[in-house]
């Protein structure tokens, strides 16, 4: 096991490294001057050349690449083009924000898509089967910024009963210890303000759990009906075996597998999909600092975003690589 | 298979020329497939309306897609204007229409770009095999670490906002998925018979990929392609709504339900049918495209 980690993680450091030099490039792409581009039309010679000279424009490509590299070592992301802040630091505090909406939307999709997946398989082309596929297939296809506003208009604008955007009532102030909201207030027995975050949550939340339910529940149903046609389930059942028993624990734990790795890859990608959410419902998280970076093209936030996100997928998928490599041993000695 | 369809229409009453025989044969499978899928045929149903709406737009739309008419700010659905009209007092059934033809076009452009590009990195990286496949695959999982729509808000944002920009973008993002596709299945097929025979009869490597490999790969790709119309629609109307595609006054219906997203309060009709249409468009793609994975898959197949 500890070779096959070894191995993986060695693995990992070419795409990393050419995770950066794509990062990198980014604002090299520009066409034209990238100062120029960045700062507009109306900038004056001076600030052009200030700028090339914060982003190192002037020195050859090599050297601006090992620059950027030796200052990401050191903990260095740049610095905001627009409030002159250190990047790294503004996306620490954004990072609980976004982390307890994702965390919060995996818990909504796996209520929902676990039980959605088997009774899909189980009732196999059964109305439910077709009502559900139809179901999982319009959370993989609905826009997440559209159907952000729709839930809004429903329950916030007609029905009143969830707050329209934000993260907390202003008037609530709960003490911080994990930054996570929710969490804070039951731990510090502020039950007000976690019952006041999770109704900020929830909205939020299942926009992003529509696509990963989805997602969860589509991948459930294909690994059971696999599964469900295997010998081994034959055997069980023809041992006389409980329905259920056969379901849930030798079919299920099968079927489960490959689950995971969505699970992992997915929820790295619900951080992606933040960016739209946290947008409409105006969640401090990073994705909305991202966004609020693309709209006055704040290039070093954009880039040092990015290389966050990818960081964070990265190592989802080096963490399901690693479970996996736990839960199955033919993956872990496989050369 | 050929002698058999011969044999089969000369028992027949009465003797048919191969070829319609096949289009038969393809027919009923056709049919047979769109009888088990009943989902599919509401994706096809949905694809054919949407389609018809766009490629008619110009006839049946009953407005200028682009007129602003200070009167008519935010009005709601009527018979004039069977959506409304948008904070311009621009009729949104028109700007829909309109907006369509952009949707499916940038679609069906964005697939092509990466189904051409990938497909042709990936079939040439399996093929060739060695460093070459080594280093092709390690630049392919790189642009694969990042999430999807993370890396096209980046490019777009790099390039400058455009429609053309943003569909680059998410074309970019395709680009690794057809190629990791394409690799696995030359790999799968460069060793077959037909290709060392053709080889050895001389075949140059580009008449060898052309005519013997690509061929036998096209089925699961296409199917793929099918699935990434959908997430493509998607992406672009999401770069749309961040303001990194179509820019104004373009009717493109991502940007649309930007425009109407602060207005929902009073006017919900803004926002509402431009992402429902999306929504539409994309799930008729993905109920096509699933119905094609299972019809694929010998192994779920099985219970039709």
């Amino acid at each position: 096991m500890l070779e096959f980690t070894a191995r993986r993680i060695l693995y990992s450091i070419p795409a990393l490294l050419l995770v950066l030099v794509i990062i990198f490039s980014l604002v090299r792409i520009t066409p034209g001057d990238p100062a120029v581009a960045l700062l507009g039309e109306g900038a004056t010679e001076a600030q052009v050349k200030a700028l090339r000279e914060q982003l190192n424009l002037d020195l050859p490509m090599h050297e601006q690449f090992t620059r950027y590299v030796t200052g990401l070592l050191h903990g260095d992301l740049g610095t905001s083009m627009r409030t002159n802040r250190p990047i790294l630091q503004e996306l620490i505090q954004r990072l609980p924000a976004t982390l307890e909406l994702a965390l919060f939307a995996t818990l909504l999709a796996l209520v929902v898509g676990i039980p959605l997946g088997i009774l899909s398989a189980v009732y196999r082309n059964s109305w439910f089967d077709q009502a559900a596929r139809l179901f999982s297939l319009v959370g993989v296809s609905v826009p997440a910024f559209w159907f952000a506003i729709i839930l809004q208009i429903i329950f916030a604008l007609l029905l009143g009963w969830l707050p329209v955007s934000g993260r907390l009532d202003p008037l609530v102030r709960p003490e911080t210890v994990t930054g996570f909201l929710i969490l804070d207030g039951l731990l510090t027995g502020d039950y007000d303000a976690a019952k006041d975050a999770l109704r900020h949550i929830l909205l939020p939340a299942a926009v992003l759990a529509a696509f990963y339910g989805a997602t969860v529940a589509r991948y459930l149903r294909a690994n059971m009906l696999e599964v469900l046609s295997s010998d081994y389930i034959r055997t069980a059942r023809g041992k006389g075996l409980a329905e259920v028993k056969v379901l849930l624990k030798h079919a299920l734990q099968n079927a489960m597998l490959p689950v995971v790795t969505i699970i992992g890859l997915k929820f790295a990608e619900l951080l992606g999909g933040a960016i739209l959410t946290e947008t409409v419902f105006s969640w401090p998280g990073m994705g909305r600092y991202m966004f609020e970076a693309i709209k006055v093209r704040d290039y070093p936030v954009i880039q040092g975003a990015t290389l966050v996100f990818a960081t964070i997928y990265m190592l989802s998928s080096l963490l399901v690589d690693l479970f996996y490599g736990v839960l199955d041993p033919r993956i872990r000695l496989k050369g | 298979m050929t002698n058999l369809t011969r044999t089969q229409s000369q028992t027949g009453a009465a003797a048919r020329p191969i070829w319609v025989e096949r289009w038969l044969q393809r027919q009923a499978m056709t049919l047979h497939f769109l009888k088990r899928n009943p989902l599919a045929v509401v994706g096809l149903v949905i694809l054919g309306t949407i389609l018809l709406g766009a490629l008619l737009a110009p006839v049946i739309a009953p407005h200028d897609p682009t007129k602003v008419s200070v009167k008519e700010m935010l009005d709601p659905p009527s018979a004039a204007h069977p959506f409304g009209t948008d904070f311009l007092g621009r009729d949104l059934f028109s700007r829909i229409l309109h907006g369509g033809r952009n949707t499916l076009a940038i679609g069906l452009a964005v697939v092509t770009l990466a189904f051409v590009v990938g497909v042709s990195v990936g079939i040439f990286s399996g093929f060739t095999g060695g460093w070459v496949d080594v280093v092709i695959m390690r630049i392919v999982d790189a642009m694969l670490s990042f999430p999807a729509l993370v890396l096209a808000i980046a490019f777009a944002a790099a390039l400058g906002p455009s429609l053309t920009n943003s569909m680059l973008a998410v074309a970019l993002t395709l680009i690794p998925q057809f190629a990791r596709l394409a690799r696995g299945q030359a790999l799968g097929v460069r060793s077959l018979l037909h290709v060392e025979a053709a080889r050895s009869l001389g075949a140059g490597t580009g008449r060898l990929l052309w005519k013997h490999i690509l061929p036998l790969c096209l089925g699961p790709l296409l199917v793929q392609a099918s699935l990434s119309l959908g997430s493509a629609i998607l992406q672009t109307a999401s770069l749309g709504f961040l303001g990194l595609g179509a820019q104004p006054p373009t009717p493109e219906w991502g940007a649309d339900v930007s425009a109407g997203a602060q207005f929902i309060r009073e006017s919900p009709w803004v926002a509402l049918f431009p992402g429902l249409t999306i929504l539409l468009s994309v799930l008729a793609f993905n109920l096509i495209g699933d119905a094609l994975v299972d019809w694929m898959n010998p192994r779920t197949r099985k219970g039709y």
